[in-house]
């Protein structure tokens, strides 16, 4: 069977403390739930999450919907975005089956990024890394004034922003994530087709800017 | 003694009490003075006392706070989960039991220390776990936490089967091209019979949409000649269902027009005569003739299409279909099948022994998925693979002649390169005749009638991640 891959790169750095770390967790858990009782994604989507603050850190590797289980993550430490590119690619390599003449590959992966700083590592080098993978598409989300939406544009065309980071916009991003995440495991096994970018994606809510 | 003394010291200066030079006897005395000894005793007990209560009920906390991670249920999935208390640095606990798992279908059995059973109902569950602890007393009340145990739905429920006529009237299913959702069929073509089934897919059926494949066949008496036709409209195009009929439909129309005894009698000329005496000049014959007529054939069904967008004006985009057919008569000498191919719907002929398969066509398949051809495409008649796409096969007999949508192929033959090899069909013919999950056998002895049911039946096996429309014809 084909996997969805589908990657979430999460900023746990110390600026995260407190009311948005704890929205994250939340926001993870209710899209798990959520997508549980979507018969396409719970046959085809299979979630990763990949923290960074001061390293990076796979703290769930590739997992399907049904035995995933969230695990703690606390805020600490500084943005080392560029080591969670690095990993993230590394992952993508292990994790994401291609296509053979023997064996179906698995679907391009779905990544969604979301940081509410700027990194503090030499985050290009990620990047350099990250961009000799292939993708469905990549999201980046800048939870907040702290992030700089021009740094995420570097790293995909698709960057949204929240005004500020709380519970509320947090949530609202995660839903937004899960309703993506539905849309593209029913096209993928409707039509066979991957969602290729943001305007084919549900319409995000109004807590989401989208940056042109 | 000394260690009583500096004991006492200590309390007395904790409390301001000075011992003066002149009381110093008095309180090596007093030090040891049985009494004050056996007090001293008393307290150092009790404070050891406080402090194992202490270390007992953090020990305690610390259980409580511990996160016990059980793997996920799935309901009507047999569950079994051992809790390794070892692994989980938690060898002190001496009982435990959960409550709470009774109702959802579990039990705990606290000998072996497993959580077993087969979930009834699913949802994201706390239960309470009751534990002591080997400092605890025997009949001391038991310690509580709470434990997450999630429980999958089973994928089979959580898809809805809407019926795309549901509460429709007959006006609107004809506004709207409907078709019926399930179609089976079961005849003689000739000397052989055919039975087909096409059944909608499950994420068609999820959201109350159309059967986008469609099929056609027909025996031609006259001539002798049969056309099978399948077709599967692309799920992205929201006409597809009505692309995929026309195209059917057309075939056979250009074939009953086109394929008269007049028009066939040359042919059936060249093809006895290249049996007994082959020669380059009777394969080129043969090729052209195929080439012309089915050419034509796939042709004609475009143009009916095109017609029929420009006529209801929308793009033939709207109306993508794959197509595939075959031709087939009974010779004296055995078999003649033809067959043409737009699009990654496979046709297989088995020969009689069951020891070689040829596949009629090649399919298209692009690099990642969706990246096939449709006969609603105009430039595949320009393309230089075009005369690639004709086939032509001579058999004395054969056992099946099976074509197929990607809703079979896909979850049964994984990837194109099996289609190809004899073992992949020995499975799915094995699949077909008994050897499924589902137990549903089709009968393929020519007295069985119900072999249409049947077909239909198997249809529905299941394949997580395979919800694609059905199609599936086998010519025996």
């Amino acid at each position: 069977m084909r996997r969805l891959p589908v990657y979430l790169l999460l900023d746990t750095s110390g600026s995260m403390t407190g009311e948005p770390i704890e929205a994250v967790k939340n926001g993870v858990q209710i899209m798990i739930s959520t997508l549980r009782q979507n018969p396409q994604a719970i046959e085809t989507a299979f979630i990763s999450v990949i923290t960074f603050d001061s390293s990076a850190n796979q703290i769930i590797p590739l997992t399907d919907l049904a035995s995933f289980q969230m695990v703690d993550i606390k805020a600490t430490g500084v943005t080392a975005l560029g080591d969670g590119l690095s990993l993230l690619a590394n992952r993508i390599d292990s994790e994401v089956a291609k296509t053979t003449t023997e064996q179906k590959g698995d679907w391009k992966p779905l990544v969604f990024i979301m940081t509410d700083g700027i990194p503090t590592d030499n985050w290009q080098n990620g990047l350099i890394e990250f961009k000799k993978r292939k993708t469905a598409f990549t999201v980046a989300c800048a939870a907040g004034p702290g992030a700089d939406t021009n740094i995420l544009k570097q790293i995909t065309e698709n960057v949204v922003s929240l005004d500020t980071a709380d519970s509320t916009t947090i949530g609202k991003f995660f839903q937004w994530v899960t309703a993506s995440i539905g849309v593209s495991s029913t096209r993928v096994e409707d039509s066979g087709k991957e969602v290729q970018g943001l305007n084919e994606l549900p319409p995000p809510p109004s807590e989401l800017n989208i940056v042109i | 003694m000394q260690h009583n003394s500096k004991y006492i010291k200590n309390l007395f200066n904790n409390k301001g009490v000075e011992i003066s030079s002149k009381r110093v006897d008095l309180f090596e005395r007093f030090v040891s003075d049985n009494s004050t000894i056996g007090i001293i005793e008393k307290i150092r007990s009790l404070q050891t006392n406080i402090m194992e209560n202490w270390q007992h009920k953090n020990r305690v906390q610390d259980i409580i706070e511990k996160q016990i991670i059980i793997p996920n249920a799935t309901v009507n999935k047999e569950y079994k989960a051992f809790l390794d208390f070892e692994k989980l640095g938690l060898n002190d606990i001496s009982y435990s039991a959960i409550e709470g798992l009774e109702e959802l279908g579990l039990v705990y059995d606290n000998e072996k220390e497993i959580v077993v059973g087969v979930p009834k109902v699913s949802g994201d569950f706390k239960v309470n776990f009751k534990f002591r602890i080997k400092d605890d007393l025997d009949d001391s009340l038991l310690h509580e936490k709470k434990i997450t145990l999630v429980i999958n739905a089973d994928p089979k429920s959580l898809w809805k089967n809407i019926q795309s006529d549901f509460e429709k009237t007959e006006d609107w299913k004809i506004e709207n091209y409907w078709k019926k959702d399930d179609e089976i069929s079961f005849e003689k073509l000739g000397e052989k019979n055919i039975v087909i089934s096409s059944k909608r897919g499950r994420s068609h059926a999820n959201v109350g949409s159309f059967r986008d494949d469609d099929f056609a066949y027909k025996f031609f008496d006259h001539t002798g000649w049969s056309v099978v036709c399948v077709a599967d409209g692309a799920g992205s195009a929201k006409l597809a269902r009505k692309g995929s009929t026309i195209a059917c439909n057309a075939i056979i129309e250009f074939f009953t027009l086109n394929f008269t005894k007049e028009a066939l009698e040359v042919f059936d000329n060249v093809i006895k005569e290249h049996q007994t005496n082959k020669t380059a000049e009777t394969s080129k014959q043969i090729s052209h003739f195929v080439y012309d007529n089915l050419s034509k054939a796939a042709l004609f069904a475009h143009k009916k299409i095109e017609e029929f967008a420009t006529q209801i004006n929308v793009s033939i985009k709207d109306l993508h279909t794959t197509l595939i057919f075959t031709l087939i008569k009974k010779y004296d000498f055995g078999y003649a099948i033809l067959s043409f191919g737009v699009g990654d719907c496979p046709i297989g002929v088995i020969n009689k022994d069951f020891t070689e398969i040829k596949l009629m066509n090649w399919l298209d398949v692009g690099e990642f998925g969706g990246g096939t051809r449709f006969i609603t495409m105009p430039e595949i008649f320009n393309s230089e693979k075009f005369p690639t796409r004709f086939g032509i096969s001579l058999y004395d007999d054969f056992s099946y002649l099976v074509l197929m949508t990607d809703g079979i192929y896909d979850p049964k033959f994984i990837v194109e390169a099996n289609l190809e090899k004899i073992e992949c069909w020995k499975d799915f013919f094995e699949d077909l005749q008994g050897k499924n999950n589902e137990n549903v056998n089709v009968n393929f002895e020519k007295r069985n009638i119900e072999v249409a049911e049947n077909l239909s039946k198997w249809m529905d096996f299941w394949s997580p991640g395979n919800h694609d429309d059905r199609t599936l014809a086998i010519i025996y």
